[in-house]
């Protein structure tokens, strides 16, 4: 008796779709963090000329 | 006599609050502040570290050297009471190093006091209300599934908890 | 005509009520766990103390309250709304009992604050709290409102159009049979767990990078996973999460905010496979959309006024509290009394608005919901083009959630009738924290989070506000997490039993 190996390939196989729309979710969430933190630095750098 | 002794006494350094600081944190910008509290929170960060330091109810995070920091050497929470600390510094009410953040630059770091320990009792009319209490829980839930089953002896109902 | 009261009806509601009362028995087991780890051993007792009431009280009223009769769409609502008073009474036993409050009627407002996912607190002294305390109001909000509210919404509530445009498109379409509530709680939980567990990983590794000891990072990364999946807001440090100063931890909580305000059916479909959904999905749109407006005016209107002159602490004061009102979280790095006397108006006016709107549909965000102003904005938009087009044009107006839906009136008729709801009650809130001295934008900014169940504050809500105040935000909280319509045929059911009587 023993226990069934486990397998990182077969894991990331069974669960790829799980994995990859937690990323794109993640993903999401950073798109949003980078574009508001280039919209701040634009703002930022702009005001002088203002 | 008396006026060479009242020439040499010192006046203690007034002390702004917590509360103040944060209250009024437009007309202390910039300014070199004291502050006197409690150390709630230590975070190194290489040669610098963040201490939070709570007064009167609201903390305030300073940023002092790391060897400062490491002189605290208990931290406030629920069983302790954190070293007493007074800090001069500069406040920014806006810090522009750090983000924004409402902040101390500390020149002076000075642990006042150590912190001490608090002993938390259980209470002991808890301790008696929370056995009586489990053992009537566990009880009613006994007696009242036996009542069930012996009426569904008679009425067939289903004994189910769900 | 309306069928009067029966005692069968509350004899459905009652027995359907214990339930929950087990259920928070066996929520208040959990932080004995807690307290045994941290050598916590007089808060034992506390929770002890509070789970044996709720199993008593359950126990006697599923005896006595007894039937076989199955819930009806009335039953259903009015247990819900009266889920969300009972649980969290319950649940504040233990805090009353451990002095983490000033009174038993605050001890209620932090609970039901936990509950319904808000985060205005008024514990007295949070950076001396237990371990096991904090645990409990953090758990609080993530199992009240990171799984309890979605299920209850999906399994109960969703039964009008709109909420089953809401509940069940992912699952039933696919299926093509009626929907499983079993499975689709299930899904809810595991969908939970995952982004716990994820959140929890991410707080930890940002807060070890900040500073902490990892046995700290741990706690505290577990606790706001919780409460920043939830969308709840409560902190284990009085400064909430500017304890930390760190920009990574704020980052995270980005990440794990904006997880908690998507829709659990966008959830339960990207993580099937549809991954296209998330950019298609017309919630998503309008957040990015509200993300991008209110961000640029609050940064803009914080930086020309030069309260923050940076871009970094544009980001990290502006954007950050747009995204944490927004997506009704309420993490806060700026000191509350912040917020009342020194931001400019127009940028806590904006929060307001953002807290108001609020997140996802059938999410664990608060607010009027996004998908119901995506709706009101397609309707306006769609009334405006039967004026510009010739008589004989027909406009068909549609929404993509999940996939292409109609825009009926039902559905435009629904959204419109809630958030007329939410903003009348938003009013009364806003008049009666101004009556009690407090200026205009401030009561607004409070009230909006309190109904939006968001919890940001600018220093109202305290251990030394009025109590009229404290109870008032807790019939804000309950209605608003509720939408409005639950609290409403709760209080229709009851003007029912007290004009017709109860008929046997």
């Amino acid at each position: 008796m023993g226990l069934r190996k486990f397998s990182l390939v077969s894991f990331l196989k069974k669960n790829f779709d799980f994995i990859a729309g937690v990323l794109s979710e993640i993903g999401l969430a950073a798109a949003i963090i980078a574009v508001a933190m280039v919209i701040c630095m634009l703002l930022a750098s702009v005001k002088p000329f203002l | 006599m008396a006026v060479v002794l009242l020439l040499f006494m010192v006046p203690p350094v007034s002390a702004e609050t917590g509360k103040e600081l944060v209250e009024n944190s437009v007309r202390f910008d910039g300014a070199t502040v004291t502050l006197r509290g409690e150390v709630v929170g230590v975070l190194m960060r290489g040669d610098y570290a963040w201490v939070n330091v709570l007064d009167n109810g609201v903390a305030i995070g300073v940023w002092c050297r790391a060897n400062d920091a490491e002189n605290v050497s208990i931290i406030g929470d629920y069983t302790h009471n954190g070293d007493n600390v007074e800090v001069v510094g500069t406040f920014h009410f806006a810090c522009t190093e750090h983000g924004g953040d409402l902040d101390i630059h500390a020149e002076n770091f000075t642990v006042l006091a150590s912190g001490t320990p608090v002993e938390r009792v259980p209470n002991l009319l808890a301790v008696l209300l929370s056995a009586v209490l489990v053992a009537l829980a566990i009880f009613t839930i006994f007696w009242l599934r036996r009542l069930r089953k012996e009426k569904s002896e008679i009425v067939p109902w289903p004994m189910s908890w769900t | 005509m309306i069928p009067a009261v029966t005692r069968e009806d509350l004899k459905v509601i009652g027995y359907n009520l214990s339930k929950i009362c087990y259920v928070t028995g066996a929520v208040l087991f959990l932080p004995i766990i807690v307290a045994v780890i941290y050598s916590e051993f007089d808060t034992i007792p506390y929770f002890l103390i509070g789970s044996a009431i709720a199993f008593i009280l359950g126990c006697l009223v599923s005896h006595f309250l007894y039937t076989k009769k199955e819930m009806e769409l009335k039953h259903a609502v009015c247990m819900a709304a009266l889920a969300w008073l009972l649980a969290p009474i319950l649940a504040s036993v233990p805090i009353l009992l451990s002095n983490a409050t000033a009174s038993g009627l605050d001890a209620c407002f932090e609970s039901v604050s936990g509950f319904t996912g808000t985060g205005l607190t008024l514990t007295l002294d949070i950076d001396h709290l237990s371990h096991s305390i904090n645990f409990l109001r953090h758990f609080l909000q993530f199992f009240g409102d990171g799984i309890g509210i979605i299920v209850v919404s999906l399994s109960i509530l969703g039964k009008t159009e709109m909420s089953s445009v809401l509940a069940f498109k992912g699952e039933a379409k696919d299926m093509g049979i009626r929907p499983s509530i079993v499975r689709t709680s299930r899904m809810i939980i595991k969908i939970a767990v995952a982004f716990l567990i994820i959140g929890t990983i991410l707080f930890t590794a940002a807060g070890i990078t900040a500073g902490l000891d990892p046995g700290t990072a741990v706690f505290d990364g577990l606790n706001h996973s919780m409460t920043g999946y939830a969308t709840g807001g409560f902190s284990t440090r009085s400064q909430n999460l500017l304890y930390y100063h760190s920009v990574w931890v704020e980052v995270v909580a980005i990440v794990v905010m904006v997880l908690g305000a998507i829709n659990f059916n966008l959830h339960y479909v990207v993580l099937g496979g549809r991954r296209r959904e998330i950019l298609k999905n017309i919630e998503v749109r309008v957040l990015l959309f509200m993300l991008l407006t209110f961000g640029l005016l609050v940064s803009a209107n914080l930086l020309f006024t030069n309260f923050y002159t940076s871009g970094e602490a544009l980001f990290r004061k502006g954007v950050f509290h747009v995204i944490s009102a927004q997506t009704t979280t309420g993490f806060q790095t700026v000191p509350p009394s912040q917020f009342m006397l020194m931001w400019p108006v127009f940028s806590m006016m904006l929060l307001s608005a953002a807290m108001v709107i609020g997140g996802s549909a059938n999410s664990t965000s608060g607010g009027i919901k996004m998908l119901r102003v995506g709706v009101l904005l397609k309707s306006f938009w769609g009334d405006v083009k039967r004026v510009l087009l010739p008589r004989t044009a027909v406009v068909r107006g549609s929404f993509h959630h999940i996939e292409d839906t109609p825009l009926t009136d039902t559905v435009i008729k629904g959204a419109a009738v809630i958030t007329i709801s939410y903003l009348i009650l938003f009013s009364v809130g806003t008049a009666i924290t101004a009556a009690h001295g407090y200026g205009l934008e401030d009561s607004m900014f409070e009230t909006s989070s309190a109904l939006g169940n968001v919890g940001l504050s600018c220093g109202i809500t305290s251990p030394s506000m009025p109590a009229v105040l404290k109870v008032t935000y807790m019939f804000l909280m309950w209605a608003g997490k509720l939408e409005i319509m639950a609290v409403f045929v709760l209080f229709g059911f009851v003007i029912l039993g007290l004009r017709k009587g109860i008929k046997k």
